[in-house]
């Protein structure tokens, strides 16, 4: 995965980087020693972060059960591990596809569902100018969990999680320019949600 | 001039900066149009609090039930058990039962705390080997590493038997409760014998293998009632078998 855009996850320079890789072999490998405490510190440092997009991709009432099958996957898969990447970024691959898979069994409809909804038509702007003050947090999660699973997902990797278009077409199987669309969908839903959220997430600024 | 609906699907990209040929096209109509200088406004912002949006924590007794499935998993099983998140439903019924196992597994524990030959061979999990070197720190590093390890589950465990999700039907709560007060007691002398005698391996090992038997029970527990709680009764079968036996 490349990391071109600066992100409040993704960033890193590259001497933290290499002293970072080599952190994550050796925790990997002490994980498959199978010394004591290494597992749960490897799930310590990454759940939060696996368990974040578990719920936003599947929702809440699912994401625990998937953040089971994602370590204990992780678990079982560790001696993969060959520091190409970071072990972060190793496992979020890993927890996207279990997530992905989830949503796929969930709807066989799932692939036409993102493509019918980029046929529909745009929604009208809300108003003269922007209609969206301070965005509260708690709203734009329940908008997320509102959105149609299509676009939901191509929303939380590009925005929430900050992979770029092409990442997102690969992982979904998707044209490039279908993400895009989706992109824009889902963000046009948050604004019309968001701005009949209430008052917190109308207040012009 | 270009109308507002050619616009606006290329406002995203924009807003991005994935804009190549466009770009000008779009900057000349946000010139002369307050409705797409809100939209894109507003597509700023919104880009923004979804970098915000962060990790979230899960809840502190996942760890306990993945634990507890990797203990499972790594032992011989006739066949491959695993519900689907879509199976999964409550079964409180099989908490009580699972309760159950528990008294009878802690029961055997203390008559099998207190055996009548010499000690036995330190556990290799959690307590690791130290006990075996004779190095007081090492045992002192173990000591306080399956200490903490010990508290953790229970304070997880108690997190969990308070969850709504799982919660124990208290007169069965009440009784594991009682049982867990007998173990406590075991280990407490367990560790009153250490204090005297920091160097007697007999007492060592009976307190490693207090902690790491409650853990292991404990977490075993945790992984009982989550199989019942998806109404996998082959992985709650293979889970109970664990629960009596030394892993």
């Amino acid at each position: 995965m490349t990391e071109q855009r600066a992100h409040p996850i993704q960033s890193s320079n590259l001497s933290k980087g290499a002293v970072q890789g080599h952190a994550d072999l050796e925790l990997a490998a002490r994980c498959l020693a199978g010394v004591p405490g290494a597992f749960e510190e490897l799930y310590r440092r990454h759940a939060p972060r696996l368990f974040g997009v578990a719920c936003r991709l599947v929702g809440r009432a699912e994401a625990e059960d998937l953040l089971q099958e994602i370590m204990l996957t992780a678990h079982r898969k560790l001696g993969l591990y060959k520091g190409e990447s970071s072990l972060g970024t190793w496992l979020f691959r890993l927890a996207t596809n279990v997530c992905l898979d989830q949503l796929r069994s969930r709807s066989a409809r799932f692939a036409l569902m993102t493509d019918a909804l980029e046929d529909e038509p745009n929604a009208p702007p809300a108003g003269a100018g922007p209609v969206l003050g301070v965005i509260d947090r708690l709203d734009l999660e329940r908008a997320l969990a509102a959105l149609p699973p299509g676009c939901r997902t191509v929303f939380v990797l590009h925005d929430v999680e900050g992979f770029e278009h092409r990442e997102v077409a690969e992982m979904l199987g998707i044209a490039d320019g279908t993400s895009k669309s989706q992109l824009h969908k889902a963000r046009m839903r948050l604004r019309e949600m968001l701005a009949a959220a209430g008052p917190a997430a109308t207040a012009r600024s | 001039m270009t109308a507002c609906h050619d616009i606006q699907p290329r406002l995203s990209q924009f807003v991005d900066g994935g804009l190549a040929d466009d770009t000008q096209a779009v900057v000349a109509h946000l010139d002369t149009c307050a409705a797409c200088r809100g939209v894109v406004r507003d597509l700023e912002r919104l880009r923004g609090a979804a970098r915000e949006l962060g990790p979230m924590r899960p809840p502190d007794h996942l760890w306990l039930e993945i634990a507890g499935q990797i203990r499972l998993a790594d032992r011989p099983s006739p066949s491959h058990s695993g519900a689907t998140p879509a199976h999964r439903h409550a079964v409180r019924q099989w908490i009580a039962l699972a309760a159950a196992l528990v008294v009878i597994t802690l029961g055997a524990y203390v008559v099998a705390r207190f055996p009548a030959g010499g000690s036995k061979t330190p556990p290799a999990n959690t307590t690791g080997n130290a006990a075996g070197t004779g190095s007081v720190e090492l045992v002192q590093q173990e000591l306080a590493q399956a200490e903490q390890h010990y508290e953790k589950a229970i304070s997880e465990l108690a997190a969990l038997a308070k969850s709504n999700e799982t919660s124990l039907d208290p007169a069965v709560a009440t009784t594991l409760s009682k049982n867990l007060t007998v173990i406590d007691q075991a280990i407490a002398e367990s560790r009153a014998a250490l204090s005297s005698d920091p160097t007697s391996q007999p007492a060592r090992d009976s307190l490693f293998e207090g902690l790491r038997r409650k853990a292991s029970v404990l977490e075993a527990t945790v992984v009982l009632m989550n199989q019942m709680r998806q109404g996998n009764q082959e992985g709650a079968a293979k889970a109970a078998a664990g629960l009596g036996k030394k892993s």
